[in-house]
């Protein structure tokens, strides 16, 4: 081999080499150190997703044994039950109502807070109470406050004249929604607005005053400048947003318990007393199940309706 | 009205938003101004009368979960779980995610998105196949039942916020590391994981949190009073139709303290996990 040919390669590929044992043996290590986590999910979420698809089509009880295959029969009772339908429109709206107003809420605190002012730090502070609060603890709060015989609300409204005499709140379908809607929003808006804030502040100032010097207004600076900046942010937080408040459990069932007469009663917790307190359990998974698609769609439009908002 | 809205002075939006600050934060602040002081008043005052401050504080509520109601148990129990699962999902979840930030090899990026995709399955959907595996491999009313429930979602969870943080870190001096002849590991364990600590602390407080917080899956595995976690505990104060509130709200304090303190210690790395998008709300 002369000289030459002996130089080129060591000139021209070094670049490549390095690159190659940088990245030598990271597979073997790759899967080595990505083997625990892929366990647990292996083993923790998906054989449990699949079971859950399994019990679905069997007639599984508590206590009873593995359960007969009984094909499509939980989803038939299922669809065939009278309140199926009310109760997916009941779990859509009031979970869409909750992300509405969080969104609205939260971005009004999260404009009222990106000002300076002195102790907006501590405020930030106060405001994220209810998000990092134990939800339970939250809900039986409230739920304390709503009752109808012994709660706050009423000795508050009674003291001070404007109720004559104690209303049960969460036994009324209206105020038993409203009371549900309200913790659902109260729980959650702060973290909303959080968010919103942080990226308020990653939208450059320049922005806002080329928008004055062009004679845009304030409502014309929110609209033009702040939303779209937000877009991306806001898009995720309502979109998991969205699942989440569908898929909340906690909240219903500490609250109002479905009730009254199952006015408040969303999916999660309709699952909860299939199978927890009818001991049911393959209609209890076969419901879940039914939601899948609807939540699909459910986060498709809300989506959509996204980019219409960016597209306008 | 647009021209309207364009018309208000400056001063006059201040207001506005003062206004609106402190409505919201009057609603913030209303339960837990109650729920501290209910905790310190006797039980006639509770149920009689509205009273804003306790007409004689009284520290027997907190006498009575202590002492009557097993509270110093169940704190026990939700520690134990809480801080083993933090323990082990934390280790576990910081491997994969730097696996998936920085190694290059088949089938990274399938797992990469699939950790966001099982983020979102739903709860509900979980819950009845847990509890059968749960109860079939004789795990119910156990710790051991408790941590495995809780890692089912705080490994895919912690992976994903920690994949976040790792991507926001430079691998300059990693790779300058790697060049100079240090192999992954010991740069992983020298370089990667010193630097991570601000992302490796949020994940951990959100672990710790999430399993203190827990609620449904400590309900249905833990029915057991020696193994039950505080949020049952606490719950069962509301059985049907009798509330014992003033018990209630002294252990709703207790039970909130740890968590309280902890984020006032951390906010600063809180805010920069928020900041990140990646947390439940």
């Amino acid at each position: 081999m002369s000289q030459k040919t002996l130089a080129q390669p060591l000139l021209v590929r070094p670049a490549k080499q390095k690159k190659r044992s940088l990245f030598a043996g990271d597979t073997r290590l790759g899967w080595l150190l990505v083997s625990p986590a892929l366990l647990v999910v292996l083993g923790m979420v998906g054989y449990p997703f699949v079971e859950a698809i399994r019990i679905s089509f069997t007639d599984r009880m508590v206590g009873r044994g593995p359960g007969e295959w009984v094909g499509l029969a939980n989803y038939a009772y299922i669809l065939g039950w009278p309140d199926f339908s009310e109760m997916v429109v009941r779990t859509v709206l009031i979970a869409l109502t909750a992300v509405f107003l969080k969104t609205v809420v939260g971005l009004i605190l999260a404009v009222a807070l990106n000002q300076t002012f002195r102790g907006r730090n501590i405020l930030r502070g106060v405001f994220m109470l209810p998000w990092i609060l134990p939800t339970y603890i939250i809900v039986l709060v409230w739920r304390w406050i709503f009752d109808g015989q012994t709660g706050l609300l009423n000795q508050i409204l009674v003291s001070w004249g404007v109720l004559s005499e104690n209303y049960p709140f969460l036994a009324r379908t209206e105020s038993a929604i409203a009371a549900l809607l309200f913790v659902l929003v109260w729980k959650g808006y702060p973290f909303y607005a959080l968010t919103f804030l942080a990226g308020m502040q990653t939208i450059s100032y320049d922005l806002y005053d080329a928008a004055k010097v062009d004679g845009a207004g304030r409502l014309g600076r929110f609209r033009h400048i702040t939303l779209p900046g937000l877009r991306q942010v806001m898009g995720v937080v309502i979109l998991l947003s969205t699942i989440w408040t569908m898929n909340s459990l906690e909240i219903p069932l500490l609250l109002t318990g479905g009730g009254p007469s199952n006015d408040t009663e969303v999916f999660p917790l309709l699952t909860y007393h299939l199978a927890m307190q009818n001991f049911r359990l393959g209609e209890g998974a076969a419901l879940p199940i039914m939601m899948l698609p609807i939540i699909a769609i459910l986060v498709l439009a809300v989506a959509g309706a996204m980019d219409k908002e960016a597209a306008q | 009205m647009t021209r309207l809205f364009d018309r208000v002075p400056e001063s006059v939006f201040r207001i506005l938003s003062f206004v609106v600050i402190s409505f919201l934060l009057l609603l913030i602040l209303f339960p837990l101004y109650f729920m501290l002081t209910t905790a310190f008043k006797f039980e006639g005052e509770i149920y009689s009368e509205l009273t804003w401050l306790p007409r004689e504080p009284t520290l027997s509520n907190f006498r009575d979960v202590i002492v009557n109601f097993h509270i110093p148990v169940y704190l026990r129990n939700t520690l134990i779980v809480a801080l083993s699962t933090t323990a082990i999902v934390v280790v576990i979840s910081v491997l994969a995610a730097y696996a998936l930030t920085r190694l290059r090899f088949p089938g990274r990026a399938v797992m990469a998105r699939g950790v966001l995709f099982v983020y979102l399955i739903p709860g509900s959907l979980m819950l009845i196949p847990m509890y059968l595996i749960i109860a079939n491999l004789r795990l119910k009313d156990s710790y051991l039942g408790l941590i495995v429930a809780n890692m089912s979602f705080s490994v895919p969870f912690c992976t994903w916020l920690m994949m976040g943080y790792l991507r926001s870190i430079s691998s300059e001096i990693e790779e300058a590391s790697l060049i100079d002849g240090c192999t992954r590991l010991l740069s992983l364990w020298y370089i990667v994981i010193p630097l991570s600590i601000p992302g490796i602390v949020t994940a951990m407080i959100f672990i710790f949190n999430n399993v203190w917080n827990e609620f449904i899956f400590a309900l249905v595995l833990a029915q057991d009073e020696r193994h039950r976690m505080i949020s049952v505990g606490l719950s069962n104060f509301y059985r049907s139709d009798y509330y014992m509130v003033g018990p209630m709200m002294a252990g709703s304090l207790i039970a909130m303290t740890p968590v309280v303190i902890l984020y006032i210690l951390a906010q600063r790395y809180v805010v920069s996990g928020l900041a990140a998008g990646a947390v439940k709300g």
